[in-house]
């Protein structure tokens, strides 16, 4: 009789605890869920093979402008799993030593007079924007004479930035919608780039993925050490269960 | 071995006499309910978390700059540079939102089961003072990293003051020491946050626990343990349903501490930002004074309070009034055991008014923490738009710009919900004043069934 | 109450094992805090290998540069202030480097010159007595603090003194001799200190 009373409380307890992670893992991907219309970026930062290739269109595409002023060259090598030397002679291509810090080499005033604006540093830009929005954003490029730069992005209108990527992409095009001339209907490529449409995705996808890496190098670690640290702690939780019910066998 | 620590011990009692009886008097023989359930965890959690926030924060404080210009870097620094300081922040800022999740919980439980009635006003108001302080201390920790929210936040809050008549103005700029949130603000915040406010805090919590032993526990059936009948099998002249605190409720709170580090690693290790909601996107772009964030609301354990400032439109030409409500919903929780004049204390014996005004009370408290964080306009909106078709139609839509807008809706809504949680204390007065409630039965002893 | 039977054994053993586990995850989580006290990325980058460009040292001269913040000698030691060395021994508390001074020098620096290259000196430039900085003072001549001086280092702080290899004399304050860093030429003009030479391969 007993038993089938403590089993009975053992099952609504486990049934408790699903219930809560269930409603943790709910909540949570309801809410990455959230951003509104933006085609997913599919980013993975534990793909090393990603990361790399990602690594090496930002320092291709991107450093010439942008900094990662909170990424260190070193930390690069040894979350990308690069050896000093390949990441000295393939991406760091402005002279600073390899503990330093990514910083363009584009002074702040061209910047500023290329652009409107001086271009931001981009260490932290998935943390605020977030991935899918990167990966839209770098995807969303088109021509548009009316903007000084000749050209506009449909999902950050007016941005003051040209479409770094172009020989890849090719060039797009965009048709508005029929109600609101502001509006992107949808975008066409007009000509194509040295990179077919699906390469394309992917090549963002890892650049995206690499920006990704670089807002939170420690995402990397927190999950490899997390795994271990929820098992001892299910343990731990599982023994303290059992002293419990061991001392309050005493209580009636 | 043994030998040392008893004369260890008889050296140290022969010096301070008076230690071990009171480590007794609140430990191996003070006499706790034995029928506490599920809702009796969040008191020893909120220590657990408090004891967290106290050390990580220590840690924190050794690579945090506290100036306009180098807090952001510093904060950065920590999270890739300093050796495990990625976790040590992560613990510091999950557990400040883990810290109002448990002291939320544990208010519920003083108002489900009556804890708060004669004679424990004063543990009441102490645990008051203790979320007052609290939340004082969450919001300048907030302030501290300095991101575009902390900025703004701190803006909205502090401009806040700025509606008291006549003084306002000059309280504004006395509490920032400058005429935009500035380095001396962030400074002096942080001189509050990491030594002033913890030190009042630990205060008031050895004040609250000490009031609770002076008159013992409540528990679910609301029974005064102490006037029910003597004798266990501990001693005979101590309440037959008490148990000694240790070791049964150090190891049953020892198990509710497992089960909460595990859901907290959960959060620390896979998703320390919780979707925007413990750390917010926002805030990882640096405090900029000339571009206020689009989604500029504060950290959610703030926003019911702050819908009920949003949804009391100003009038008589001062925004003073919602002001007023924000304080007043916090003012009202304090009087709280002088309103409720009801005879029975746990929701168990309570009457069905009682219980329906409660869960009233619940759902305007969330439905406010969602209005605050401005995402129910869009909601309702969403879901009455296929309802009523003919509101769908773009050009219709277009036209009627009160039916259209998501404003609209978040007023609508959020208004009822301020009026529900005023409504719960005006009728719970009334209710308990003119005899209206029709209570059961209370048990003379406390149920327990064991197995 | 009175058929119930309390197994102390099981109750025993029950708490050591709960005791014993939570131990172990206190320590495990103490673990962190503990290493966030070492040097950050930050300071290990800043302390990173330096490379120093000897090309512009005449003979006679010292230059000082910085690595991990330390003060780092190079001396390009003349020939009369080589040959000066061997006559200093008698005076020195550890001339050969081999007793109380084994550890302040690298294996391939423990020679009479202290140095790869005989005329290289690379010394840290702290005090081996309180840390202070000595001054270079590489003119032989009488000084009034010693009036058989064969150049070297002087400590103004409490007067030790150092001959033109970082060697102390006796009857100074100073214990040991000056400490020798890691340190490679990577080229005849440039030296790497902070690198062993077989590290540098």
């Amino acid at each position: 009789m007993t038993m089938t009373k403590r089993q009975l409380l053992m099952k609504k307890y486990v049934s408790s605890i699903a219930l809560v992670f269930g409603l943790l893992v709910g909540a949570t991907s309801a809410m990455a869920s959230e951003e509104g219309g933006l085609p997913s970026a599919g980013t993975n930062v534990n793909d090393q093979a990603s990361l790399q290739r990602g690594a090496k269109l930002f320092f291709n595409y991107c450093v010439g402008c942008h900094s990662l002023k909170y990424v260190r060259y070193s930390r690069i090598s040894e979350d990308l799993g690069l050896s000093e030397k390949e990441v000295m002679d393939n991406l760091n291509f402005t002279g600073d030593k390899f503990g330093d810090p990514v910083i363009s080499h584009m002074p702040e005033a061209s910047g500023r007079q290329f652009f409107g604006k001086a271009p931001p540093d981009l260490s932290l830009e998935v943390r605020a924007k977030g991935a899918d929005w990167v990966y839209g954003y770098l995807n969303s490029f088109y021509l548009d004479p009316s903007r000084p730069v000749g050209w506009n992005n449909a999902v950050f209108a007016n941005a003051s930035m040209p479409n770094p990527l172009w020989e890849l992409q090719g060039l797009q095009t965009a048709e508005m919608k029929a109600d609101d001339k502001d509006a992107v209907e949808k975008l066409e490529l007009s000509q194509p780039g040295k990179l077919t449409p699906a390469q394309f995705k992917q090549a963002t996808r890892d650049l995206t993925s690499f920006l990704e890496y670089a807002a939170e190098p420690a995402a990397l670690q927190r999950q490899r050490y997390g795994i271990w640290v929820l098992l001892f702690l299910a343990g731990f939780t599982l023994l303290a269960y059992t002293l419990k019910k061991e001392y309050w066998k005493d209580v009636h | 071995m043994a030998n040392v620590f008893s004369s260890i011990g008889n050296w140290v009692n022969e010096r301070a006499p008076n230690m071990m009886p009171a480590y007794r008097k609140h430990m191996t023989e003070y006499y706790a309910p034995k029928n506490f359930n599920l809702w009796y965890y969040f008191g020893s959690l909120a220590i657990v978390v408090l004891v967290n926030q106290i050390v990580t924060g220590i840690f924190l404080t050794m690579n945090f700059k506290p100036s306009a210009a180098e807090a952001f870097n510093s904060v950065e620094y920590i999270m890739r540079d300093v050796e495990w300081g990625w976790l040590i922040r992560y613990m510091h800022s999950t557990g400040a939102s883990l810290f109002f999740v448990v002291v939320f919980l544990h208010m519920f439980r003083g108002l489900l089961y009556g804890s708060y009635h004669k004679p424990r006003e004063l543990v009441w108001l102490l645990g008051m003072l203790i979320f007052l302080v609290l939340m004082a201390e969450a919001f300048m920790g907030y302030v501290l990293p300095w991101g575009n929210m902390s900025f703004w936040g701190a803006k909205v809050i502090i401009s806040l003051f700025g509606t008291i008549p006549v003084i306002g103005n000059s309280l504004v700029e006395w509490i920032m020491g400058d005429f935009l949130p500035a380095d001396a603000t962030i400074n002096r915040f942080f001189a509050l946050h990491v030594i002033a406010l913890p030190l009042v805090l630990l205060l008031l919590v050895v004040l609250h626990i000490a009031a609770l032993h002076e008159v013992g526990s409540n528990n679910p059936d609301g029974v005064e343990i102490k006037k029910g009948p003597k004798g266990n099998r501990w001693d005979d002249h101590k309440p037959a349903d008490g148990i000694p605190f240790h070791p049964y409720y150090t190891v049953k709170d020892l198990f509710g501490v497992g089960f909460f580090l595990t859901i907290a690693a959960f959060i620390i290790f896979f998703v320390p930002t919780f979707g925007g909601w413990f750390l917010e996107h926002d805030n990882f772009i640096p405090a900029n004074n000339l571009v206020t964030p689009t989604h500029i609301k504060p950290s959610w354990y703030f926003t019911p309070f702050y819908a009920i400032l949003r949804m009391i439109p100003s009038f008589f030409g001062t925004a003073f009034w919602g002001v007023l409500g924000m304080f007043g919903a916090i003012a009202l929780l304090f009087v709280l055991p002088w309103i409720d004049k009801g005879k029975v204390r746990s929701v168990r014996y309570r009457g069905t008014g009682y219980k329906v005004a409660l869960f009233a009370l619940a759902f305007s408290f969330i439905g406010l923490a969602l209005v605050g964080a401005g995402v129910v306009g869009e909601w309702v909106q969403e879901i009455l738009t296929p309802m009523l078709p003919p509101l769908s139609n773009a050009a219709f839509w277009k036209d009627s710009p009160f039916w259209a807008s998501s404003t609209f809706w978040e007023n609508l809504v959020g208004r009822l919900l301020t009026a529900m949680y005023f409504g719960y204390f005006v009728f719970l007065w009334a209710y308990t004043r003119f005899g209206w409630e029709k209570t059961k039965p209370v048990p003379d002893r406390v149920v327990y069934d064991h197995d | 109450m009175a058929n119930e039977v309390v197994d102390h054994g099981r109750r025993r053993f029950l708490t050591a094992t709960t005791a014993v586990v939570g131990g172990v995850g206190v320590v495990a989580a103490v673990v962190p805090f503990i290493k966030s006290w070492e040097p950050s990325a930050r300071a290990k980058a800043a302390g990173a290998p330096y490379t120093a460009d000897i090309s512009k040292i005449e003979a006679g001269q010292m230059v000082t540069f910085a690595w991990r913040s330390l003060p780092v000698f190079v001396v390009n030691r003349s020939k009369t202030q080589l040959d000066a060395l061997p006559s200093q021994d008698g005076r020195l508390v550890d001339p050969k480097s081999d007793s109380g001074s084994a550890e302040q020098q690298p294996k391939y620096a423990q020679n009479e010159a202290r140095s790869i290259k005989p005329e290289w000196l690379v010394l840290v430039g702290l005090c081996t007595h309180l840390g202070c900085v000595p001054d270079f003072v590489p003119v032989m001549k009488p000084e009034p603090f010693d009036p058989e001086w064969k150049g070297g280092f002087y400590c103004p702080c409490h007067k030790s003194r150092y001959d033109m290899a970082g060697r102390v004399y006796q009857g100074v304050p100073a214990p040991k001799n000056l400490l020798v860093p890691p340190h490679h030429f990577v080229d005849d003009t440039h030296i790497q200190i902070g690198v062993d030479p077989k590290e540098a391969g």
